[in-house]
């Protein structure tokens, strides 16, 4: 009895550093990042993340940059706003396509296909969400990208005139849209399988009186099924988006990697993570450092806003949560 | 009831008026819903398509039985790397997230396990490539690990470790906190009640879990790129400065190769990264029809 | 499986899934695998029985070395049965920092070590293995693939700088009288990813257009002109598919491409040396460059072999590098290491056509193989 009671505190003890794991590590990751990066904070300033200008500078020169009191190779300049902006944007894309285009075939699975063809139709879609980033990004390479380059865009280009940022020129099928596609490829699974799971779970009554009542298929949705899901659905976008940000390989293989801002939906961009797989290596070259601190930094820059985005998401479903409480209540 | 019937009318009037408007609306949805469901699922035809197109011909007993040398050979040191890999960084994420989740469902105090469950929350939305750019200067170059398998599973723990650690307090959870304190009650120990009370419901949770962070590892290249290093023999147990092979470091550095036999490689390392994929799904599946029935 | 991840992060709640199949599941997985590892091993100790002294060496670095690499290791298995060598291609840059920081045992590079990195790193050694090149490539519709364009250094320069748009522009023109240029937009294609083939262009651009070397500069990722038709392309394969794609497209390509891109269609251009003759990469004229440059080399072969001087020397040319540390873990792992690069440069060993061919190097220079050798055997 007394050995197990032992025991029982042992475990507990055991089970309590576990649950602290995560945070440990969180810490660990943004300390590090944190401390290895102020040099070119130091280096750059405020300009670091408003700089349209990434330029790890000639690290065979025997002249140095020096700002701030940090040295760095000759020339160089570390701003990171193209990457951030080739981030948000190619992740934008990807979320604009894919929410629409995962509802209403969520809402189809649900609502029209017939129960056995569901399951077995579901599972397909699933199976999107596993496959590998390097084979999605191979699959952007052969398929997507002369796709884009010979079929979509030229469509794309018509809308120019009404939209600026769809206008040309188009140069390659290496830009922004290929990769808000393939990410939005990527994504489509994780919003489908939420939604479709969310969808299960709305009352059947209240649906089937809607029906009753003479309402359209469409318009039950419209009022019972979307109103019930909101919250789950807002979760799951953002989830979405999430891996979106943060994808490295599949980005690096279509983006085109141009380090400039992007004039349009056809220009060729870098996002943060594939800068970052991109650029390490040339970074050890630097035999000041400044460039892999500069690397650091933009780590930390795309933690900050992944970290950001998730509480935002948090905070909104807290929101949502409430009004829908509310609504039921009234 | 007079008050009511002319507002029926007006209702139902109001109604039939547009329902064929209405009828049509819903159509178009419906049909633009159903283009968009034969879209994705034409997507999924194109891309498993390509895969096992371009990944089939290299799909022979001498790839899967023979190690990568030269330019091509075969793919067993990566397959049996990555299973490796697997393993280890399951073993570590498995113990320190089932022990975690506990707490969290079982020990913690409502704050701190919002607390807890929020860090495990941003854990999940750090991106990969930070874990593999962290594990590679702090673990392979500053602790002095080398390429090795342990800087490379604690990477790929630490990437599963979140969703292990959720769906074992998911799990748990569901397990009601009566039958917790009823088993105190009957004075079973703590550590008797855990195990009899609360962890038997929950096990095929927590194993669904496992299934679910092997899959997650199975498809990544970002943060072993730096951490795993390659290997051209099958993986050995030696933990520190010791690099392994793994199927996705195929696809990425052999597809960017000038060769044709190189390029047939990495679509066939490809085909088996769907495959094996494919088996956990399909196992998954099993599983969670087994739990409908039940 | 996806639900389980969306009910993990919290979306929506888990249902109980039938035990009884999961933990059989389980189990057959665990019991497969260890058999499938028992199997392994036991096969492996049945196969090869390696010496006691069995040395493990690990080689990271240039993507370019990496397919050589791979090819050495089954023919020095035969030479060496307890060495077990394991090449990955990183890119040069993590190959110098892991060789320097004894990650692993053996660096590749493209490029050679700065002065800043060598004085921040003493004790390494820079040497060169065998030698590669460099061609440009184009993709211009109604030019034949035997026609092959002359291109100045200087020409090319402007191209990747924006200056000079289409390719039927008069400085094109002068130097190509005969063919028929298309209007067509100059689309110049880069390396995004950090490259020796980058660094290789761009000395090359600094030694033969004044403007370059205050713009632009050289390095292995450098900040290219913002030019409105410029792509990036990841690796040389992706370089060889985008020049396929973009009609007039010009690109640097690293000669183990050449194949490649030449199958791609791609036109390979007339390169203009320092005497201001035309050349391809050609056996012939990369060696003729390197004899040039053997002289010049200094004891620690930290050289750049661009624009070699010489009527018959390609101008695009390099030393591909082995990182090494002086000091090895131990006396087996030096020994290792020595016998392994001695043999790489050898003639009969790692130098052999066989090996040069399929890649396209040239083996060292008889002349500067002692110097390798010197260095090797510094390796203590």
């Amino acid at each position: 009895m007394k050995s197990s009671s032992g025991f029982s505190k042992f475990f507990k003890v055991a089970t309590g550093i576990a649950a602290g794991g995560p945070i440990l590590i969180v810490l660990a990751i943004i300390i590090a990042l944190l401390i290895d990066s102020i040099p070119v904070f130091r280096f750059q300033g405020f300009s670091f993340f408003t700089g349209m200008s990434w330029d790890m500078g000639n690290s065979y020169s025997t002249a140095l940059t020096i700002h701030g009191g940090e040295k760095a190779a000759f020339g160089a300049s570390f701003g990171i706003l193209p990457f951030i902006l080739g981030t948000l944007l190619s992740s934008l894309i990807a979320i604009v396509i894919a929410v629409p285009v995962a509802l209403m075939t969520a809402l189809i699975l649900v609502y029209k296909v017939p129960a056995p063809l569901q399951r077995i139709l579901s599972p397909a879609i699933e199976l999107l969400a596993g496959i590998p980033s390097v084979v999605y990004g191979i699959w952007g390479i052969l398929v997507v990208a002369p796709f884009v380059q010979y079929n979509l865009a030229p469509v794309l280009l018509h809308l120019g005139t009404i939209i600026p940022f769809l206008g040309g020129p188009i140069q390659t099928g290496f830009g922004l849209l290929t990769a808000g596609l393939v990410l939005a490829v990527m994504i489509i699974p994780i919003v489908t399988a939420t939604t479709r799971d969310l969808l299960a779970q709305v009352p059947k009554l209240p649906m089937e009186g809607a029906y009753a009542l003479g309402l359209t298929s469409l318009e039950g949705i419209r009022f019972i099924a979307l109103p019930w899901i909101r919250r789950g659905l807002l979760g799951a976008v953002v989830l979405g988006w999430g891996r979106a940000l943060g994808e490295t390989m599949a980005v690096l293989m279509v983006s085109g990697g141009a380090a400039n801002m992007p004039t349009n939906i056809y220009s060729a961009v870098t996002t943060m993570a594939s800068a970052i797989a991109a650029d390490l290596d040339s970074a050890m070259n630097d035999y000041t450092n400044m460039s892999v601190h500069a690397i650091t930094g933009l780590a930390l820059t795309l933690l900050v806003i992944t970290l950001v985005t998730n509480m935002v998401a948090r905070l909104l479903v807290r929101i949502g949560r409430k009004s829908s409480d509310m609504e039921v209540q009234a | 009831m007079s008050m009511v019937s002319p507002n029926r009318t007006i209702f139902q009037s109001g109604f039939t008026a547009n329902k064929n408007k209405r009828r049509s609306i819903s159509l178009l949805f419906w049909s633009i819903a159903g283009i968009l469901l034969i879209l994705v699922l034409g997507i999924v035809v194109l891309i498993l398509g390509t895969v096992v197109y371009k990944g089939l011909p290299g799909l022979t007993l001498t790839t899967l039985m023979t190690d990568t040398s030269g330019i091509a050979g075969g793919l067993e040191n990566a397959i049996l790397g990555t299973l490796v890999l697997i393993v280890a960084s399951v073993v570590l994420s498995g113990v320190i997230g089932v022990l975690g989740g506990t707490y969290i469902a079982v020990f913690a105090r409502p704050g701190i396990a919002s607390v807890l469950r929020f860090a495990t929350e941003v854990l999940a939305g750090v991106p990969s490539i930070i874990i593999g750019y962290f594990g590679y200067t702090v673990m392979v170059v500053q602790w002095g690990f080398g390429y090795s398998l342990l800087a490379a599973a604690i990477s790929l723990g630490v990437l599963t470790l979140p969703y292990i650690v959720r769906t074992t307090e998911a799990s748990l959870r569901q397990v009601p906190k009566t039958l917790y304190e009823g088993g105190l009650a009957l004075g079973l120990t703590q550590e008797a009640t855990l195990r009899k009370v609360m962890f038997r419901p929950a096990l095929p949770g927590i194993f669904t879990g496992l299934l679910l962070a092997i899959s997650i590892g199975l498809g990544e290249t970002a943060p072993l790129l730096f951490t795993a290093g390659w290997s051209n023999f099958n993986p050995t147990l030696t933990l520190v400065h010791n690099p392994i092979a793994y199927l996705t470091y195929v696809v990425w550095t052999y597809s960017q190769e000038p060769y044709h036999a190189a390029h047939q490689l990495a679509y066939t390392a490809g085909l088996i990264l769907v495959l094996l994929l494919l088996i956990l799904n399909i196992g998954v599946r099993f599983l969670q029809r087994g739990s409908s029935q039940s | 499986m996806l639900n389980t991840i969306m009910k993990t992060m919290g979306v929506s709640t888990l249902t109980k899934a039938s035990k009884g199949s999961l933990v059989a599941i389980a189990a057959a997985l665990l019991v497969s695998y260890a058999g499938y590892t028992g199997l392994q091993s036991h096969v492996a100790s049945q196969a090869a029985k390696p010496a006691a002294s069995t040395v493990r060496l690990q080689e990271t670095g240039s993507t370019l070395l990496f397919p050589l690499f791979q090819a050495w290791v089954p023919a020095y298995k035969k030479v060496a049965p307890n060495v077990l060598i394991t090449p990955a291609g990183t890119g040069s840059g993590v190959g110098i920092q892991d060789a320097t920081s004894g990650a692993v045992q053996i660096g590749a590079s493209d490029a050679f070590m700065s002065n800043g990195q060598l004085a921040k790193a003493p004790g390494i050694l820079n040497i060169p293995l065998a030698i590669s090149a460099q061609q440009i490539m184009y993709n211009l519709p109604g030019v034949k693939q035997n026609v092959h364009l002359k291109l100045t250094g200087n020409v090319i320069a402007q191209m990747f700088e924006g200056k000079i748009k289409y390719w039927n522009d008069p400085q094109v023109a002068k130097l190509n009288k005969g063919v028929k240029l298309p209007h067509l937009l100059v689309s110049p294609i880069h390396r995004i990813d950090g490259s020796g083939d980058t660094f290789l262009f761009t000395t090359f651009m600094t030694d033969t257009n004044p403007v370059w070397s205050q713009t632009v500069n050289l390095g292995t990722s450098v900040t290219w002109p913002q030019v409105q038709t410029s792509l990036g392309a990841v690796g040389n394969n992706g370089v060889v598919q985008q020049a396929q794609k973009v009609k007039g497209s010009i690109a640097y390509v690293g000669i183990s491409w050449l194949d490649n891109g030449l199958k791609a269609g791609l036109g390979e251009a007339l390169v203009q040396n320092k005497a201001g003759k035309f050349l391809l990469p050609t056996p012939a004229t990369i060696s003729a460059a390197a004899g040039q440059m053997i002289k010049q080399t200094p004891k620690d072969e930290r050289l750049s072999l661009i624009y070699a001087p010489g009527a018959n020397s390609y101008p695009i040319i390099n030393y591909e590098y082995a990182i090494v540390n002086k000091k090895q873990a131990s006396p087996a792992v030096a020994t290792a290491v020595r016998n392994l690069l001695l043999w790489g440069i050898s003639p009969t060993g790692g130098n052999k056509q066989m090996f040069m061919n399929k890649v396209h190097f040239l083996p060292l220079p008889a002349s500067i193989a002692p110097l390798s050798r010197a260095q090797i055997n510094e390796i203590k």
